[in-house]
């Protein structure tokens, strides 16, 4: 894979996304009204415990935690399943299929400046928000490194679960339902919604093991120091775990994928 | 300077569809349906093209045309037979051989929706690898054989089919690949943008001697571009020679024009072998006056539509 290649098309996304720069700023308030409707959900539940603690975080911990997700689910949204079902359809596929490089590379690269645009003006600011307003409750040090890193893992982890389930499109030559068991599946289970501590003790045994929780509770566990991200062990582990997903992911991605060209190939697009 | 850029030996393709039944009933049943009969696109079709050719490749709706151009580019897989592009097989060796094939379906675009077309052309060079300077150069080229400062710094989005169609043809040409097939590249254009397009092909085939497979309906594109033509009908190569020997081949033939009372034209096609041409006039003249007569020697597109109706039989 030549550097030029994916610089070229990292740059040329960018300039797509920033030509649609009106989307950033719905995409900002969007994320402004969940917020508010999130802040007096969780207000509620705190409230009507009685106690400052649940689930060993305190409201504030919940909030910055909820808030970051936010942000982190705009940064590695993408719409592979979305895209692909579309060029599907319109016969599209067929001049995606004619670049001169994988298919599943040339569509990475496509993304990836999207995900730069949107952590420069999507996650960046809220974090700053999250920081002044909390009077830096967000530890500085060597957790932005573990974070920026493990945010590194789950991009790849979420590209290759989104590859996963688009070629399901080939099949059913439906995409809204599936594009929409993805996105609550990977939602919920992941902890962009609920913070994984109040599961109940039995799911959350399961879902701790699960590659969704990759996706965003890692990342998070490792910016806020949770989850046994402040020792080295718990590093370890966690990393560990993203590694382990990534690579079984990538390996069944490719199976998945190389199966569903095939089909093209054979049978038209 | 006759090396092959393009071999087919005994090319078929087969497509497997579900037999769909009709109505609301129909469609549960095809739910579970195993029902599949085969469609047979391509039927044992043989070609060489070589290097600097321009081919038009014809035949009726249906005939079998994208289906022959999607294997020669490795998006298809022919059921059974061999095609060598540039000496590679496409299907085995997809992405190589996209590096070394230019390719236009009309009505459909590769470009970069949302860029400026320079942006485009950008990227298209970084993703081929074409050094800097081949890139100037060829857009130098394109300066000279079209007008491309109005449509440079234009978002493809914000272009009209025209412009677009003439866009991706240069797109496709942009790192100067041996061959380039355009399926139906003037479809839905004007007169003046259609001769455009193909003086813009007949410049680039002459410079950089590329070979190009041409599918389309407009025999203006075939008279202009195409000195050989092949002809496939329901799948099978039905001719495939010299456009002079098929004006040959029918070269008896006349079309025979007459102005009538009320200023139309009417159009006779006459075989002078079997019919006398003055034999028809004065048959014509018992029933209505006749104000003008002209006699044409035939055109392409009647010689083609004569072969797809001969076909028809
Ligand atoms: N993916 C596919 N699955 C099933 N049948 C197909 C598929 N693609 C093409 N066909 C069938 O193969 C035949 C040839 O189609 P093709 O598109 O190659 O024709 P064509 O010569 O390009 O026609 P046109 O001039 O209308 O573009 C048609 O009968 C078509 O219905
Ligand atoms: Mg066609």
């Amino acid at each position: 894979m030549n550097p030029k290649r994916m610089l070229a098309l990292t740059r040329g996304g960018i300039m797509e996304s920033l030509h649609y720069r009106m989307s950033i700023f719905v995409t900002l308030f969007a994320n402004l009204i969940y917020l508010v409707l999130v802040y007096y959900l969780w207000k509620a539940i705190y409230d009507s415990s009685g106690t400052d603690m649940v689930n060993g975080m305190t409201f504030t911990d919940t909030m910055i935690y909820l808030i970051l997700a936010t942000a982190l689910f705009n940064f590695l949204e993408m719409f592979v399943v979305w895209d692909m079902s579309r060029s599907i359809q319109s016969g599209n596929i067929t001049l995606d299929l004619l670049k001169p490089m994988s298919f599943r590379k040339y569509r990475f690269w496509s993304y990836t400046g999207n995900h730069v645009v949107q952590f420069v003006l999507s996650f960046i600011p809220t974090f700053v928000v999250v920081m002044i307003v909390t009077h830096g409750a967000i530890r500085m040090g060597v957790n932005l490194v573990w974070f920026m890193l493990s945010t590194l893992l789950a991009l790849l982890i979420n590209y290759n679960i989104e590859m996963l389930i688009a070629p399901i499109c080939f099949y059913t030559e439906s995409t809204w339902g599936v594009n929409i068991m993805k996105e609550t599946i990977v939602l919920l289970l992941s902890g962009a919604t609920i913070p994984l501590a109040f599961f109940p003790e039995k799911i959350r045994m399961v879902v701790q093991y699960l590659p969704f929780r990759a996706v965003y509770d890692i990342p998070l566990s490792m910016l806020l120091g949770k989850n046994g991200a402040d020792s080295l062990r718990g590093l370890l582990h966690l990393f560990g775990l993203q590694v382990a997903w990534l690579i079984v992911l990538t390996i069944a991605g490719n199976l998945v994928w190389n199966k569903a060209v095939k089909k093209i190939i054979v049978n038209g697009g | 300077m006759s090396s092959e850029a393009l071999v087919m030996k005994n090319v078929c393709k087969d497509f497997k569809v579900l037999n769909r039944h009709e109505g609301l009933k129909g469609s549960i049943k095809d739910l579970f349906s195993r029902d599949y009969k085969i469609v047979s696109a391509v039927k044992d079709v043989s070609l060489t093209v070589n290097q600097g050719e321009i081919i038009g490749y014809l035949g009726p709706n249906g005939a079998g045309k994208s289906t022959t151009i999607k294997m020669m580019t490795g998006v298809l897989e022919p059921t059974s037979g061999e095609i060598l592009v540039n000496g590679k097989v496409p299907y085995k060796n997809r992405t190589e051989n996209c590096e070394n094939i230019g390719v236009v379906f009309g009505q459909r675009s590769q470009l970069w929706w949302s860029l400026p077309l320079i942006e485009s052309f950008k990227l298209l060079r970084d993703l081929y690898m074409v050094p800097q300077k081949d890139y100037e150069e060829m857009l130098e080229l394109y300066r000279s054989l079209v007008d491309i400062e109005p449509i440079l710094h234009k978002p493809v989005r914000q272009m009209s089919l025209g412009q677009r169609t003439l866009s991706d043809i240069l797109a496709a040409f942009l790192h100067n690949p041996p061959v380039v097939f355009l399926d139906e590249p003037t479809i839905g254009l004007d007169v003046s943008m259609k001769s455009k397009i193909r003086e813009l092909i007949l410049g680039l085939n002459k410079e950089k001697n590329t070979t190009v497979i041409l599918t389309t309906h407009d025999m203006g594109d075939v008279d202009a571009l195409c000195r050989r033509i092949v002809i496939i009908d329901k799948g099978a190569k039905i001719y495939d020679n010299d456009i002079d020997h098929l004006k040959n081949y029918f070269g008896s033939y006349r079309t025979l024009k007459l102005r009538l009372e009320d200023d139309t034209w009417e159009e006779t096609l006459i075989d002078e072998k079997t019919t006398d041409v003055m034999d028809v006039i004065m048959e014509k003249q018992k029933t209505m006056k006749i104000k003008d007569i002209k006699i044409l020697e035939i055109t392409t597109e009647e010689v083609i539509r004569k072969i797809y109706e001969g076909s028809e039989r």
